[in-house]
């Protein structure tokens, strides 16, 4: 990423459209708008075309469920983490904080791929070649392997850092 | 009681804000997870086409890989998306807190329009990993609505990029975004359709400013002077905006912005470089988490429909089976032996299925065209085929004349060096290039010039 070093108040790609009263951001919006509503209308269509009316209501509550599980569960949930690490761990360097943040979201995102996976296997498959691995095991390596790759980093960083500090000062 | 809701609302708000939540992250991902998206649906267009065609429809029949790479495209987009959604709408997390709620007409689209987007996106990649995994705990048909949905996200979407455009045109650039210490340029006030979008963080940098003595950002826990909330709210913010005190210093909130990229970028590498190996083969030896995995199974290839699932474990193995072929009047019966007498043709070709996996596989048998001449079957015509299943959404199958006619379809016997296993299609199955795996018959029966 580059970044120039005096940066205008008003950036020039804002001017060159002249913000939302520009003509061709106008014209891109109203086609975007038709286009996008169209399609959401087709979407409709061919659901009311292809799946019975008596299992709108499943979906419906399968629809506001997805919903529900991100705003009121998992957002806030890492929104709290975010926070309570922000006021313990503000004696931790930023950097060993980022690294260990990668390790673990790296960990819980291969997680949420993988349990659902562990989950159906457990319950049973139509055959052998479906779901072959013992992905439990797998994830727990997975999980090894992250977090001795984060620390290694950490370890790597501070060793660097140290060594940065050290030559400043000599 | 309004002045409440707009404490609590700006409460969460603060509480929720941070370096990598603004504008351009949004930006950023959004660019990524639009083109996933509109990924994905081509290349479920395309399979959708394939399996339920126009009858006016022609699709090409060469590269042979062409529906194996399109499908492997379309699961690892897929999965790629969700590490870009969830990175996605983390960063657009304290949107959710706006006070007034809704302040303006295209702030009631917007608001809609992305409330129907993340249902709907939610939903759809869900249940698309869910049946890679062959489990279908929701009470309505997959197939279905997985293609009714992928229209209303591309449509929300659309309505959702048309909204935001001032602001997307105006954070496309890194150095747009952030001025010479890396702090974000907040957007100014016309740039936002709805004007309302950023009034609360303006809002809120000024009650900061008010409250707070803005000097040197202090490490250790500070009392602000000015007069707080008092009580268990008072308590709250002061414990929140205790918390915030270290991102308000433009190093440690590069470095977190930096953080986070960093999170969903290893995310995103790393679910795809461990599944994608069922789809494309340099990726093969890392494949830990594929619900597939290549060259497990009968004849060295995986299996979906089983012949006990198709109920055919007497039928094909009776021994007087044979494989009618039918021309109009003319009919001729081919037994297995007769099959295996004619000049055999060798093709390498794939075993692609639509959640994704595929094996190319060497096959061996008849070929379609040969078979076709002896009934004097014109080029131009489709092929109806059927299976020997009793029942199942594909026991009868349509063949365009693009794949009658192609020489690489074969009526196959063998498959890797070994005579067919049943969970293959014995004693025959077609296998054409380019198509679905479910269209490539198992357990021929019957086929008929149309």
């Amino acid at each position: 990423m580059t970044r120039s070093s005096a940066v205008p108040a008003v950036p020039s790609s804002a001017a060159s459209g002249s913000g939302a009263s520009g003509r061709g951001v106008r014209v891109a919006r109203a086609v975007l708008v038709v286009v996008g509503v169209a399609l959401i209308g087709l979407g409709g269509w061919v659901l009311t075309e292809t799946v019975s009316p008596t299992r709108y209501g499943g979906l419906l509550v399968w629809l506001i469920g997805a919903v529900i599980a991100h705003d009121a569960v998992i957002a806030p949930v890492v929104a709290g983490i975010a926070l309570i690490v922000g006021r313990t761990g503000r004696r931790i360097s930023p950097t060993v904080l980022a690294i260990l943040q990668v390790g673990i979201v790296l960990g819980v995102v291969l997680s949420l791929v993988v349990v659902p996976e562990i989950i159906s296997k457990a319950r049973g498959t139509k055959n052998d070649t479906v779901l072959p691995f013992d992905y439990g095991t797998r994830l727990a390596v997975a999980w090894l392997v992250v977090a001795v790759l984060t620390a290694l980093a950490v370890v790597v960083w501070t060793v660097l850092a140290r060594r940065r500090e050290a030559r400043r000062t000599a | 009681m309004m002045s409440a809701m707009r404490q609590l609302l700006l409460t969460l708000r603060t509480a929720a804000s941070s370096p990598s939540r603004n504008a351009r992250s949004a930006t950023v991902l959004g660019r990524l997870l639009a083109a996933a998206f509109l990924v994905c649906l081509l290349t479920g267009l395309y399979s959708h086409f394939l399996q339920e065609p126009a009858s006016w429809m022609r699709f090409p029949t060469s590269p042979v890989w062409l529906y194996q790479v399109t499908q492997g495209i379309h699961i690892t987009a897929g999965i790629a998306a969700i590490p870009l959604l969830l990175g996605k709408l983390h960063a657009v997390f304290p949107q959710l807190f706006q006070h007034p709620p809704v302040r303006h007409p295209v702030q009631v689209l917007e608001r809609a329009s992305i409330a129907l987007f993340i249902s709907t996106s939610v939903l759809q990649l869900v249940t698309g990993l869910l049946n890679t995994y062959q489990w279908y705990p929701w009470p309505f048909p997959f197939k279905q609505v997985h293609f009714a949905l992928s229209f209303v996200i591309i449509g929300s979407l659309a309505v959702h990029i048309a909204v935001k455009l001032p602001l997307i045109t105006r954070y496309w650039r890194a150095r747009d975004s952030y001025d010479a210490d890396g702090r974000f340029v907040e957007p100014s006030g016309e740039l936002d359709p709805a004007r309302a979008e950023h009034e609360a963080v303006r809002e809120l940098a000024r009650m900061r400013r008010d409250d707070a003595p803005t000097s040197t950002p202090q490490p250790a826990a500070v009392e602000p002077s000015a007069p707080q909330p008092r009580g268990l709210v008072g308590r709250v913010t002061r414990w929140i905006d205790d918390a915030r005190e270290p991102e308000r210093d433009p190093a440690r909130s590069r470095v977190s912005r930096r953080g986070f990229f960093g999170a969903i970028g290893a995310s995103t590498v790393g679910v795809v470089a461990l599944t994608a190996g069922q789809s494309f083969t340099p990726l093969q030896p890392l494949n830990a988490f594929g619900p597939r995995q290549r060259g497990i199974g009968p004849n060295d290839l995986p299996v979906n429909r089983t012949a006990s699932a198709a109920k055919v474990l007497e039928t094909a193995m009776d021994p007087d089976w044979q494989l009618t072929i039918a021309h109009g009047e003319r009919t001729m019966a081919f037994t297995a032996s007769d099959l295996q007498a004619m000049a055999q043709g060798d093709e390498r070709l794939p075993i692609s299925c639509v959640e994704g996996w595929s094996q190319t596989a060497h096959w061996r048998g008849p070929r379609l065209v040969e078979l076709m001449a002896l009934v004097g079957a014109p080029a131009d015509r489709s092929l109806r085929v059927t299976s020997l299943e009793e029942k199942g959404g594909y026991r009868v199958m349509l063949m365009g004349p693009e794949y009658a006619t192609d020489p690489a379809t074969l009526v196959a016997l063998e498959v890797n060096g070994g005579r067919l296993d049943i969970e293959h299609g014995y004693p025959a199955r077609m296998i054409a290039p380019g198509r679905p795996g479910v269209l490539q018959t198992k357990w021929l029966s019957l086929i008929e010039v149309i």
